[in-house]
């Protein structure tokens, strides 16, 4: 999970997955999927055993939010 | 499985510690603190580690290397807050969430992009974007999450 200068770039990185054609996000969507509400409360004294859990049906809500909705991003078996 | 109490208590001095200081405590450092013995500490941090999958220790010890957002061993995304440069985060996308561990404060992250090695930067407060250089910075997923794509999810 990089950030690169462009897509230009990022397409000419010798690791690049020809897969992973679908793997761009934009800095402001991804700002907003590691900005939900669990991530607010990190330093909270209770983060572990309330917030954490959360976290899962919440990454997954903004990425169906953002149109991210295939195997490759919502982390389900190919299918 | 520990007191869930315990856990929360081990998981907020790892995270505090690392903000506070740029580095993860050791298990041994945070024990007395919590009430119990040094090997019941170890266990504890095994435990928080399980319940926290998405940090690891470092194979084989008991040493915390990836406590997201940050990382305890250096990545190429290094992160400055008040003219320091001390902390990492884990990854590229992890990077974008180290603003909600300062709160209202600047964050700035610089890498070299992996293709060129030409700085990118990007400067964050309380979850907006304040800065960016180069305007056209992406992210990039290069495997899939989900363990079925057989790579470290950080890659």
């Amino acid at each position: 999970m990089n950030l690169f200068r462009s897509e230009e770039h990022a397409r000419r990185w010798p690791s690049f997955q020809a897969k992973a054609e679908h793997g761009f996000i934009t800095l402001g969507q991804l700002a907003g999927f590691f900005g939900t509400e669990t991530r607010r409360h990190m330093l909270d004294a209770d983060y572990l055993s309330t917030w954490f859990p959360r976290r899962g049906a919440e990454r997954r809500a903004y990425l169906e939010r953002i149109g991210k909705t295939t195997p490759f991003w919502l982390g389900t078996p190919d299918p | 499985m520990a007191d869930a109490g315990l856990m929360d208590r081990m998981f907020q001095r790892i995270m505090r510690g690392l903000v506070d200081t740029g580095v993860a405590p050791h298990y041994a450092e945070r024990a007395r603190a919590l009430g119990v013995s040094v090997e019941e500490g170890r266990q504890l941090l095994h435990g928080v580690m399980e319940a926290y999958p998405i940090g690891w220790l470092h194979p084989e010890t008991d040493y915390i290397a990836s406590f997201p957002p940050l990382n305890n061993l250096p990545t190429q995304y290094r992160v400055t807050v008040r003219g320091e440069q001390r902390w990492f985060a884990q990854c590229g996308f992890e990077a974008t969430s180290v603003t909600w561990l300062f709160p209202g404060e600047t964050v700035r992250i610089d890498a070299p992009c992996p293709d060129c090695g030409d700085p990118v930067s990007v400067e964050m407060r309380d979850g907006q974007i304040l800065w960016v250089d180069p305007p056209g910075v992406v992210g990039h997923l290069n495997y899939g999450f989900g363990a079925s794509r057989g790579r470290p999810s950080f890659l």
